[in-house]
């Protein structure tokens, strides 16, 4: 893994540089080649945004991009197509997240902050474990962790989903900060103890303000993985009324089977909007959140 | 500088003291409870139960090695979701590699627009997961999906149903892990900015051509990136499960032919509620994968490149 773990400075230091001397020729045949490459890429999505917007008809008869007649009745109907609006599984995808957030912000931070920072017995042997953690599938937990919630009496309610992360359960995260921790001058830390602060005052005074990069990328990778995380979902909650947007545009594939395209792209679209606005917010974080750690999607 | 009889390094300037090591399993707690609780317990918990019949109501009973047995003798199914599993791992990794590689070098010829072909590229494995894309999927494959339509303007072909037709419908999701290179894409152009200019200023004078440089200078320098992509992308196709899932309505159907072996294992373990033979399936998996990793480490010091 240390290998891969890729500078990030180096990125975007050298856009300028490259391969020097390719001939214009080459270059224009680069261009195009790359242009017709990632609009094809693109054209799935670009036309499932496009046909939300087509009437019923067109959809199956036209390969384009520009609906001849815009409408939102596709809208309108997925909107309100299951039993519990739209609305209201949008609401908990995003209180979902959002805790999720938090619970990966608050928790991962301060395991990150006692591996790099703080000295004590048995660090270096915790923190291998932590690394087996990364690698372990899911699927070796999976079975006892829905008994015991289910024990708990946590199943069907978002508490499955939620908890865990409270408890640093997504190694990856704490890797990631581990990484940006280490960067931090230890000189500041010094600092401060001469001025009498003990490691929580270092923690909050110190070490976080200054991580405000590595912290986002954490917030918007752990919002975007809970918004598109399905299976969790799927395993714990029953009740459409607590189902997230991703259970029900699952849901309403079933109920409508292939007879109502409009609104199925419509809802897919309404599912994907949010992390096309982090994406457009934050592309730069999550690539560089990529290149650093080199993990994940 | 005294270290007082840890064994950990002291840092420059540094020194031990007791209450650091309080602060430390302070700050580490909630690390450790999530490691018992949800890591190492259910680890340990789920290969007991994986020899038993536990079906989550009632007492779970011994059963020996009996659901093991079960899985290697006489479980046709398990057989197809390996046959599916293998296929799918064995197609999506390495054209998932050879895409990330040829767009990362086509990229890193200092065109401008880098970054926005970077992020348009990388956008595809951001949202390649979700359920939406799995749906848009769904039509773009069936018989009057967008492929056909489109073959069917430019050459006048009737495709067939690509999805529910078995012999192709593994290949859409192929083709849907594939078209996710983007993530890999940006570690190998990571990778490809540690490779020094000069290098290929050297090679140049000498006389060596592209081809020749790419094969002798950015391939094996490039080889650790590749080994670590090749082992995160085969892991992740293990684990591959929304869209097979989505695509298929939980079926792994048309007739078993996307039946992941995540969603054989969902199958029996929620659909079936056989915990005890789930847990089993599980603890194969993981057999499964911690094998691949462990080949990958262990060829790879005959092909990957270190400097030292």
């Amino acid at each position: 893994m240390t290998d891969a773990a890729l500078s990030t400075t180096t990125i975007a230091a050298r856009t300028d540089a490259g391969e020097p001397s390719v001939s214009p020729w080459k270059r224009a045949l680069l261009y195009a080649l790359l242009l017709a490459v990632s609009f094809l890429m693109l054209y799935p999505l670009l036309w499932m945004v496009a046909s939300s917007f087509k009437p019923d008809s067109e959809i199956f008869t036209s390969t384009g991009l520009v609906p001849t007649d815009l409408t939102v009745d596709a809208y309108r109907r997925g909107w309100n197509g299951l039993s519990i609006g739209f609305g209201w599984m949008f609401f908990n995808s995003l209180v979902i997240s959002l805790l999720v957030v938090v619970g990966n912000l608050f928790s991962c931070s301060m395991a990150a902050y006692a591996f790099t920072r703080l000295h004590f017995k048995g660090r270096g042997f915790w923190f291998t474990l932590m690394l087996g953690t990364l690698m372990m599938p899911q699927h070796a937990v999976l079975i006892p962790q829905y008994v015991m919630f289910l024990k708990l009496g946590w199943v069907n309610s978002i508490l499955p989903l939620v908890v865990p992360k409270f408890l640093a359960i997504d190694a990856f995260f704490i890797f990631l900060m581990v990484q940006f921790f280490r960067g931090i001058p230890r000189e500041l830390d010094e600092a401060a103890i001469m001025d009498g602060c003990g490691p929580l005052r270092i923690f909050l005074k110190v070490i976080l303000p200054l991580s405000t990069p590595v912290l986002a990328t954490a917030a918007v990778f752990s919002f975007i993985w809970t918004w598109d995380d399905f299976f969790a979902p799927l395993i714990y909650l029953n009740d459409i009324e607590k189902y997230t947007a991703q259970l029900g545009l699952r849901t309403f594939v079933d109920s409508t089977g292939t007879s109502d395209w409009g609104s199925l792209f419509a809802m897919s679209t309404l599912t994907v909007l949010p992390i096309f606005i982090l994406f457009i917010l934050f592309q730069r974080l999550l690539i560089e959140g990529i290149a650093t750690t080199g993990m994940k999607r | 500088m005294s270290t007082l009889g840890t064994t950990e390094r002291p840092v420059a300037g540094g020194r031990f003291r007791f209450g650091d090591s309080l602060a430390g399993y302070g700050f580490l707690a909630p690390w450790l409870v999530g490691f018992f609780l949800l890591t190492l317990g259910p680890a340990i918990a789920s290969f007991y139960l994986s020899l038993t019949d536990y079906s989550g109501l009632g007492a779970a009973n011994w059963v020996g090695a009996e659901n093991y047995v079960r899985i290697a003798t006489d479980d046709p199914r398990f057989w197809t979701a390996m046959n599916v599993t293998f296929t799918f791992v064995l197609l999506s990794v390495p054209l998932k590699l050879v895409f990330a590689l040829a767009v990362a070098v086509a990229l890193n010829r200092g065109l401008s627009g880098l970054s926005f072909f970077r992020a348009i590229f990388y956008l595809p494995s951001l949202v390649g997961g979700s359920v939406a894309v799995a749906v848009l999927w769904r039509q773009v494959f069936a018989g009057d999906g967008l492929l056909n339509q489109a073959l069917n303007t430019l050459f006048g072909f009737e495709g067939p149903s690509w999805i529910s037709n078995p012999s192709t419908s593994l290949y859409t999701l192929v083709l849907l892990a594939v078209w996710q290179f983007g993530s890999s894409m940006i570690i190998f152009l990571a990778g490809l900015r540690q490779i020094p200019q000069d290098m290929y200023e050297a090679a140049s004078i000498d006389g060596a051509s592209k081809a020749r440089q790419f094969f002798k200078i950015t391939l094996p320098l490039l080889t650790p990136v590749i080994f670590f992509n090749a082992v995160i992308l085969t892991i992740d196709a293990f684990k591959a499960f929304t869209s097979a899932f989505v695509i298929s309505d939980g079926t792994g159907g048309p007739i078993d032919s996307t039946l992941f072996y995540t969603l054989y294992l969902y199958q029996e373990a929620f659909t079936n509620f056989r915990f005890g033979y789930a847990s089993a399936l599980a603890w194969v998996l993981v057999l499964i994968i911690a094998f691949f990793t462990a080949m990958s480490f262990l060829t790879a010091r005959f092909w990957v490149h270190y400097d030292d």
